[in-house]
């Protein structure tokens, strides 16, 4: 009960400031509200344009890759002459760069820049 | 030895080469989503990157690509999971992972210099490693 109480009070401070101080304030509400989301973990989500810039530096950044070769939609093995073990490779290079596991299954799908894109942008847990 | 033999159990042979192909992925996986705590136990982050460490990991499995027979490619996997469960157990020395896995092969001495030409195979042998 104490805690709720205290938990209450501690919600109500910014309310208050707000319909204190009006328009004035109303902005750094705003601002507030959409940065400081406190115990969310789906805040920091990657925009597709990051998630398509690190995946295409990983891939350059592969010893055996030509990097003029890499564009958003190029075929690990088909475009890049790349094997099988060297698509993992990369799965696994992907996976340490956006902090992931991939599962066994999925990871064996990802062949190309644009399944790895497309995956990792929608991983709720990419960073 | 029965230290590696309780960490590692045989699995049942693989059935066909596809099975066979898709645990050597699995080991590969597994392989290299131990790489960071093998770099943090044996202190290789000033010798050597992730990226560089699953390179040779992809190179030793490629030393076999011609296999076809199934059992051996089991057998290669079951020495490659072995390795791994050493170096995991902390079996191994700083040294041995900086011989066999980060300067590799082609030893600390290169001969790049136009003295190194006359120097003979046995010496060169010699400097080259000792693991083969």
């Amino acid at each position: 009960m104490a805690l709720r109480t205290a938990i209450l009070r501690h919600i109500r401070v910014p309310v208050q400031t707000l319909t204190l101080t009006g328009p004035k304030q109303h902005e750094q509400w705003s601002v507030c509200g959409s940065s400081l989301r406190f115990m969310s973990s789906h805040d920091d989500h990657l925009t597709k344009e990051e998630v398509i810039d690190r995946v295409l530096s990983v891939v350059k950044c592969f010893p055996k890759v030509d990097p003029s070769q890499v564009t958003p939609d190029v075929h690990f093995q088909k475009d890049l002459g790349l094997d099988s073990l060297d698509n993992v490779e990369i799965v696994m290079a992907l996976e340490e760069e956006f902090k992931l596991e991939i599962p066994d299954k999925e990871a064996d799908k990802i062949d190309s820049c644009n399944l790895a894109i497309e995956y990792i942008s929608h991983h709720p847990m990419a960073s | 030895m029965s230290f590696t033999l309780r960490s590692v159990k045989v699995p049942p042979n693989s059935v066909n080469l596809e099975e066979a192909r898709s645990r050597v992925f699995d080991f590969f996986r597994s392989a290299c989503r131990s790489i960071p705590s093998i770099i943090d136990i044996y202190n290789l982050d000033e010798v050597v990157t992730k990226s560089q460490l699953r390179s040779t990991i992809a190179a030793e499995i490629r030393k076999n690509c011609h296999v076809t027979n199934p059992k051996v490619i089991d057998m290669l996997l079951f020495k490659g999971m072995e390795e791994l469960n050493n170096i995991l157990e902390h079996a191994k020395q700083r040294h041995h992972m900086i011989g066999q896995y980060v300067v590799g092969h082609h030893g600390l001495v290169q001969d790049l210099d136009s003295k190194d030409q006359g120097l003979s195979d046995f010496l060169k042998n010699f400097y080259k490693s000792n693991y083969f």
